[in-house]
């Protein structure tokens, strides 16, 4: 969208030139009084966003800028924010940023002399025009001012062009309101006029919300802006909104031209762009560089674990010459001092350190291969040996081995199955590639039977579970089950334990609680059906297995819970008929209301010339198809009190 | 601020030589930005001088239109058009048995989204 250009004639019209600002709820304008249009237009809003790069708080007003600048913001924390609540303005401090944009737009440069005449809604409240009026005042220093409404001031040009008489009726809808105002001989009639409080953008936002409604999965990128740029673009009033629906509902060529197609825009995903060359080298740099420098880090602690451990052998092999050397006597205090308790325990000691060096010097742990090497017996010799002729260490020893032994064994034994196993199943699956080969046709036939009655189980088993609480979209979610509702397995269950302990203990005295296993009957009955049983789990990973397997072997096939996604929903005509019911038949009504109190200004003959000129002054805003019966009910209202 | 962005003259300036009192000079920095502004239903609550206005002449709140005296029309909530039918378990209005089938498909949420939009949902507190 194009921006504003700042107007260069300013200068030109004298101070007595009023300027003219229609100050909407959905668009400002601003304009020389005696022109025919408006100079300028925009979106009576304002955002604040702040600058990307500086940081700065800046402020935008309008929708029209060009969005590949707004790049440069960081737009996501704001949005757009308008000076009106309902169809008064309230906040004074965006109405400002607005009308310096505005003025400064329009060409004022020093000062602002110019009288403003400015529109309002009708009986606005007196607090928010006297604000208006401080801030045009006091701020921007205007000699005067003048308020009206624009729905007056429309209805006095019509008049003026011969489209509508002296006396007529003005329907002005804006963006969230909307004003009924009877004419008398050329004066607004204001004890007799009506809001009520819907306007253009509640039929956007109807809009919106059966669009998004009706596709799920686009509904954030049906924004508002779009609704509404959807409904300028494409909705339309229908003058007779019951045939206009007939039309559609038969579905007849007509309606199929009225039809709209519209597609959201498709913006591509963004393609990732490969790294190139050089980044992948340099990557790969770093990568050898990094993995250079854990290697160094590794290669260090190895040297200080194995000069540590060959340190601690060294202690270890002289502690040993010494006691070589030394008296029998002299033994225990050499040991106690070395903090250990015998000769033996010093052997192990050597023998667990040379071990762990060598394993650190990545030399073949020769005990391991050993041990791998040497049968069951070899390597638990106790085993096999009576206890009687063992001593009490001994014997613990047994033990220890006889467990190790058996769980060997158990590993061992599984190892063996699962290759039993596997042989087995490869010989299945050979049989029914060989089945398949001699009769495919058969076979796959076989096949989808199986698969058929299998997936038929499975589902049948979680319709039973859920019993279809989510198809139907009902307000019973669980819980609540109505009558007629049939209970699932869990609820079942449930009412059957109640009843019987209910039947059960009713019989006595009630003993409930004496004994501990009386509590386990709350477990049993809070135990949630999800705990799934055995031949469930089997169903499914055969249907699985089956799927799988006629996915490889058949091109038509389609699993089914894809299958039942293929064919849409019902398809329902693309054009749906906007109607706000209740909303509109307020409307009519506020009409109506209208009407009626200005009746009381009309002598009778003056009444049916009145009716047939009434003027409707449409903003633009409400151009949807939703003002049904318009026609009907004003007929009703001239049958009534003519 | 980048080139282009100062050519399209998007941003509104700061200090603008036709004002008598400046953006920054009313509003200053430090202060905190969230002036309050009476809304509209505090506006009308302040202006009590609404009571003692005589009930004959209008004023914003008594021209509003009351709530329609006539029953409203009953249309499909799915399609739009003439409803003969109610659900009875979601109380939606549909059009036709092709409708209903595809009314019994709805998810709970969306029900009651069809719902609000007419404003018969059913709000639980």
């Amino acid at each position: 969208m194009p921006s504003i250009p700042r107007q260069s004639d300013y200068w030109r019209f004298s101070p007595d030139t009023p300027i003219v600002i229609d100050n909407g709820g959905s668009h400002f304008r601003i304009g020389w009084a005696g022109e025919s249009d408006p100079r300028i237009t925009f979106r009576n809003v304002v955002q604040r966003p702040r600058h990307r790069s500086t940081g700065d708080t800046v402020t935008i007003v309008g929708d029209h800028h060009d969005p590949a600048n707004l790049k440069y913001f960081d737009c996501t924390r704001t949005s757009y924010r308008s000076p009106f609540d309902n169809n008064v303005v309230y906040q004074y401090e965006i109405m400002e940023y607005v009308l310096d944009y505005a003025l400064d737009r329009l060409g004022a440069d020093l000062k602002v002399d110019h009288p403003i005449l400015m529109t309002e809604c009708i009986c606005n409240p007196i607090s928010s025009r006297s604000k208006m009026a401080e801030l045009l005042f006091e701020t921007y220093g205007i000699p005067s001012i003048a308020f009206g409404v624009d729905a007056a001031f429309s209805y006095k040009l019509n008049q003026q062009l011969g489209v509508c008489n002296e006396d007529g009726l003005v329907v002005c809808s804006g963006l969230t309101t909307s004003h009924v105002i009877p004419f008398l001989s050329g004066e607004p009639v204001i004890d007799a006029c009506c809001r009520t409080n819907i306007g253009g953008y509640h039929v956007t936002d109807y809009l919106k919300q059966l669009l998004s409604l009706k596709y799920p999965n686009h509904a954030s990128s049906i924004s508002w802006e779009k609704a509404e740029e959807l409904k300028r673009e494409h909705c339309y009033v229908a003058s007779d909104y019951q045939s206009e629906l007939q039309l559609f509902q038969k579905g007849t060529k007509e309606a199929e031209e009225k039809t709209r197609y519209w597609q959201l825009p498709w913006v591509p995903p963004p393609r990732e762009v490969g790294p190139s060359e050089e980044e992948l080298a340099r990557k790969a740099a770093l990568r050898e560089k990094q993995g250079q420098r854990l290697r160094d880090m590794a290669a260090a602690k190895k040297s200080v674990r194995i000069s540590e451990l060959e340190n601690e052998l060294q202690g270890l092999e002289d502690l040993l010459d010494q006691l070589e050397e030394v008296d029998e006597d002299e033994i225990p205090s050499i040991l106690s001092a070395a903090g250990y308790v015998s000769r033996h325990e010093i052997d192990s000691a050597v023998l667990r350190v040379t071990q762990s060096l060598r394993k650190a010097k990545g030399e073949p742990d020769e005990s391991e291969d050993k041990m791998d090497e040497a049968s069951l017996a070899e390597r638990f010799p106790l085993v096999n040996i009576p206890d009687d002729m063992l001593t009490p260490e001994q014997i613990k020893e047994k033990r220890k081995q006889t467990f190790l032994k058996t769980t060997t064994e158990g590993r061992l034994r599984a190892k063996q199955k699962r290759v039993e196993e596997e042989l087995l199943r490869e010989k299945q699956n050979q049989e029914e590639e060989e089945k398949r080969l001699e009769n495919p046709e058969q076979y796959l036939e076989q096949l989808r039977a199986k698969y058929k009655e299998l997936s038929e189980k499975v589902e049948q088993r979680k319709r039973l579970k859920t019993n279809g609480n989510r198809t139907n979209g009902n307000q019973n979610s669980s819980g609540n089950t109505g009558r007629g509702e049939r209970l699932n397995a869990a609820q079942r269950e449930r009412m059957r334990l109640l009843t019987t302990a209910a039947f059960d203990r009713g019989k006595g005295e009630d003993t409930f609680g004496a004994r501990d296993e009386d509590w386990q009957l709350y477990k049993l009955m809070s135990k949630d059906v999800d705990e799934e049983d055995e031949g469930q789990d089997e169903n499914e990973a055969e249907l699985a297995r089956i799927s799988s397997r006629l996915q490889d072997i058949d091109p038509e096939f389609v699993p089914k819970f894809e299958a039942s996604l293929l064919p849409g929903t019902p398809e329902f005509p693309r054009y749906r008929p906007l109607t706000c019911g209740k909303h509109f038949q307020h409307f009519l009504s506020a009409v109506e209301l209208a009407i009626q109190m200005s009746c009381k200004y009309f002598s009778s003959p003056q009444w049916s010339e009145w009716i047939k000129q009434v003027s409707m002054r449409w903003s633009g805003s409400l151009s949807a198809g939703s003002l049904q019966s318009m026609k009907p009910s004003r007929a009703e209202c001239a049958v009534l009190f003519s | 601020m980048e080139p282009e962005v100062v050519r399209s003259e998007m941003v509104l300036p700061p200090v603008l030589g036709f004002k008598k009192i400046q953006m920054a000079d009313k509003y200053p920095k430090g202060q905190s930005r969230a002036r309050h502004w009476k809304h509209l239903k505090q506006l009308l609550q302040s202006e009590n001088n609404f009571q003692s206005y005589p009930p004959n002449e209008p004023n914003y709140l008594n021209i509003e239109s009351p709530p329609s005296m006539y029953p409203s029309k009953k249309f499909c909530d799915i399609t739009g058009f003439e409803a003969p039918y109610v659900d009875p378990r979601t109380k939606l209005r549909y059009a036709s048995p092709e409708v209903f089938k595809h009314i019994r498909m709805l998810p709970d949420e969306h029900v009651q989204r069809y719902l609000t939009l007419r404003n018969a949902a059913v709000v639980l507190r």
